[in-house]
């Protein structure tokens, strides 16, 4: 793959240096080899390269001696991102160790971590929709956090360019609120998730129900293959399928000869020179070696993932920055969120015991938001809005332990499908609050001596009553489509649980009240750009992913004219 | 002496006059119920007697292998001896131990010593006295998920040993590794079987 940097200390100087290979780490490499840089990318973590580092990627369940589960000292190296209930041996091996890399939750926050490259992007859950209007005018409309630098037109063209080479399978809707992206064929829905939709659809003026969009192959592309409807994404795919920095963007900057990939490398600080008034570099320590070495560049990118890019930030002090890189503003750190997660309502369906599907499609039906779009459907309880994921499909053997039944007639039964069940599951939007945030705690030093992070961070009243909405409208809408043994939850989890952190290195119109301008540059340090997720200035409803994907390639071609310019 | 005990044995009578079994088939079931013929790795042998009992009540063999038959009471002792921690792997031998103790409250004999009809007469009433799992969403159970009990417990991951192993998965189950494909809608006669992945 990558010409890779592992102990060469005669290359400490590129154009650009990239931190971070996850999925805005992968298209800020990408775009800047193609543009010409010489690029380093500086990852944390070990090296996965694609389909060869993939160990599970076939196995069956009883190809594994305990058919998935994980000793007790494995599981104890996953306490934190444990909780979500998706680290089993079949990926275990792309989650980070959370005894080596703690932090501490003042408030609860499960804080998934992925030290690798291609970091998340191998794990992630790949549902890309774009941004509208509603989402960047909300914080200007409703005067929550500070206005958004930019609006939907400057990243239209972005989203289509990242959107053809990343390869979005999805279904025109015409909806201004959530933009149709350029689609690759939709996948299916199954008998039930049309019938349901058409009852919801029918019952409910202006709700939708679609097939989720999402990056994955339903044709082949630039050599990638479709997907093989294997439902096993998250080992890593043998044919490239879905979208991850190992399958799509690193293989085409390393195509440009520009590529050089250092993995371990732990970036302790960005270096500012107080006469340039400029980053020159990076410092690391090398995570295998503990040894520290320099890098130079004419341009950074932080890509290490919303919450250890500004790590990264409040570490990289001088006599200018004392509070961080670009903390003029004081709000590097703030005004962190996530979605809400896991609130809805499911049920089973009757009449279509004849019915069945066929392949493990990775994918759900999505409802897109449908409160507060305009004075018609303004709420009086709560800002902003939700969608809904979710899915139907029919109950396997697993449905067994529950029945009040046994033995030899029992256990035949559970070789045919059970009944249809359908469930959906809301995403709320987190307000921007400048009292959820993530400080320095220099009392707690990580095993390479790096002071690890705080996180004090809480969804209070209008998300919580967004999840209340939720609850009500998922049963609701599930009632009137006629399923019965309908179940409305709220497991009322802490923020993390949406893995979609985003905030604090926010973007905004002015110095003073936030980090970032609409380029993606620290204010006050141009040379330095911050396009994963810490740059969010709101949080939208829908998932954040493809967002940063086009905010990087935007950033990278704006870094790479300023530099033709010698404006950087 | 109990009632239950006395009808057992008439029971019992009358059962090996109709069927008379001959004297090797008598050797044989004697040596099932009362021999292991596996090592355990983590269970007493007391303890794995019941586990074999357990899933065969559960699981039994018919047109189809039971549970002995794919060796799920094995891969359950390796589970409890590999994946569970200490606090865990104390809670199955109490509780194993105790299921035993009701039986003998109540049988004069361990569940696996029990004839047919009183293994399911106990556990017909485990399953009424036992919670339910909470249906999940994403691998995580919704809403607030109350102890279900260890019956409860033990058959969920019985059924999972049994339906997740290889002679099931392969060969029972309707196996596709690899789709290629997703369709929608089709005939159920068209799969058969519920698919094994």
């Amino acid at each position: 793959m990558a010409n890779f940097n592992i102990d060469a200390k005669q290359d400490m100087t590129y154009d650009a240096i990239v931190i971070g290979s996850g999925i805005s780490g992968g298209w800020a490499a990408k775009e800047l080899c193609e543009n010409g840089l010489k690029t380093l990318v500086l990852e944390r973590g070990r090296l996965v390269e694609h389909v060869k580092d993939y160990p599970t990627m076939n196995l069956d369940p009883w190809d594994m001696e305990y058919r998935g589960s994980l000793p007790p000292e494995v599981r104890q190296k996953h306490t934190k991102g444990g909780r979500s209930g998706f680290i089993g041996e079949t990926n275990e091996h792309f989650h980070a160790n959370d005894l080596e890399n703690p932090y501490t939750e003042v408030k609860p926050f499960m804080w998934v971590r992925a030290h690798q490259i291609g970091g998340r992007s191998i794990l992630w859950g790949k549902q890309c929709y774009r941004w509208s209007d509603l989402d960047f005018e909300a914080n200007a409309k409703d005067g929550y956090g500070v206005d958004w630098p930019i609006r939907y037109k400057d990243l239209a063209p972005w989203y289509t360019h990242v959107e053809k080479f990343a390869g979005i399978s999805g279904e025109t809707l015409g909806l201004p609120h959530l933009p149709d992206s350029h689609f690759l064929p939709p996948m299916e829905l199954n008998c039930v998730e049309k019938h349901v939709k058409s009852r919801i659809e029918k019952e409910f003026q202006g709700r939708h129900m679609i097939i989720g969009r999402v990056a994955h192959l339903t044709e082949p592309l630039n050599g990638r293959g479709k997907c093989q409807f294997r439902n096993r994404c998250d080992r890593g795919c043998p044919y490239g399928a879905y979208f991850s920095s190992n399958a799509v963007t690193l293989p085409a900057a390393n195509a440009t000869g520009n590529l050089t990939i250092r993995p371990f490398s732990i970036v302790q600080s960005i270096i500012y020179d107080e006469e340039k008034g400029k980053a020159t570099g990076v410092r690391i320590i090398d995570a295998e070696t503990s040894e520290v070495f320099e890098y130079y560049a004419k341009i950074i990118f932080c890509n290490a993932s919303t919450l250890s890019t500004t790590q990264i930030l409040l570490n990289s002090t001088s006599n200018r920055f004392p509070n961080g890189l670009g903390n003029d503003s004081g709000e590097l750190g703030h005004n962190l969120m996530d979605h809400t997660y896991r609130v809805g309502a499911m049920g089973k369906v009757d009449g279509f015991d004849d019915q069945y599907y066929k392949g493990r499609r990775p994918n759900g039906i999505y409802i897109p938001r449908y409160v507060n779009l305009d004075e018609k459907t303004k709420s009086d309880k709560f800002l902003r809005g939700f969608g809904y994921q979710g899915s139907g499909g029919r109950a396997n053997w697993s449905a067994g332990a529950n029945r009040e039944d046994f033995g030899g007639d029992f256990k035949d039964s559970l070789m045919k499908p059970g009944p249809w069940e359908f469930f959906i599951t809301g995403f709320a939007e987190c307000l921007p609050y400048h009292e959820n945030k993530v400080y320095l705690d220099k009392g707690n030093l990580d095993k390479w001596g790096q002071p690890t992070l705080a996180i004090d961070c809480e969804f209070k009243e209008n998300e919580k009553a967004m999840n209340r909405q939720i609850r009500i409208d998922a049963k609701e809408m599930l009632e009137r489509a006629g399923l019965r043994d309908i179940v409305d939850f709220d497991n009322e989890h802490e923020p993390g649980y949406g893995i979609h952190e985003m905030g604090t290195a926010r973007m905004g119109r002015d110095s003073k009240t936030s980090v970032l301008n609409g380029n993606n540059q620290v204010h006050s340090c141009k040379n330095v750009f911050v396009t994963d997720g810490a740059c969010m200035t709101s949080s939208s409803c829908v998932n954040p992913s493809l967002t940063y994907m086009a905010l990087t390639a935007r950033a990278a071609n704006h870094a790479v004219s300023e530099l033709k310019k010698n404006n950087l | 002496m109990n009632r239950r005990n006395a009808l057992r044995k008439t029971a019992l009578l009358a059962g090996s006059a109709v069927a008379a079994p001959s004297l090797f088939s008598l050797l044989q079931s004697c040596k099932q119920q009362n021999r292991l013929e596996w090592t355990p790795q983590f269970l007493n042998e007391d303890q794995a007697r019941f586990i074999s009992s357990f899933v065969d009540t559960l699981l039994p063999r018919t047109d189809t292998p039971g549970a002995l038959d794919v060796k799920t009471d094995i891969f359950l002792d390796l589970v409890f001896a590999k994946t569970y921690d200490t606090k865990a792997q104390e809670n199955v031998v109490s509780e194993i131990n105790k299921f035993n103790d009701d039986c003998k409250a109540g049988f004069g004999k361990v569940f696996a010593d029990l004839n047919e009809e009183d293994k399911k007469a106990v556990l017909k009433k485990a399953e009424s006295e036992t919670g339910k799992f909470n249906p999940s969403v994403w691998g995580t159970a919704v809403g607030k998920q109350e102890p279900v009990g260890f019956y409860r417990s033990l058959k969920s991951m019985a059924i999972w040993g049994y339906f997740s192993s290889e002679e099931i998965g392969l060969n029972h189950l309707s196996y596709d590794p690899v789709p290629g494909e997703y369709k929608g809608c089709i005939p159920l006669s068209d799969v058969g079987n519920t698919w094994s992945l």
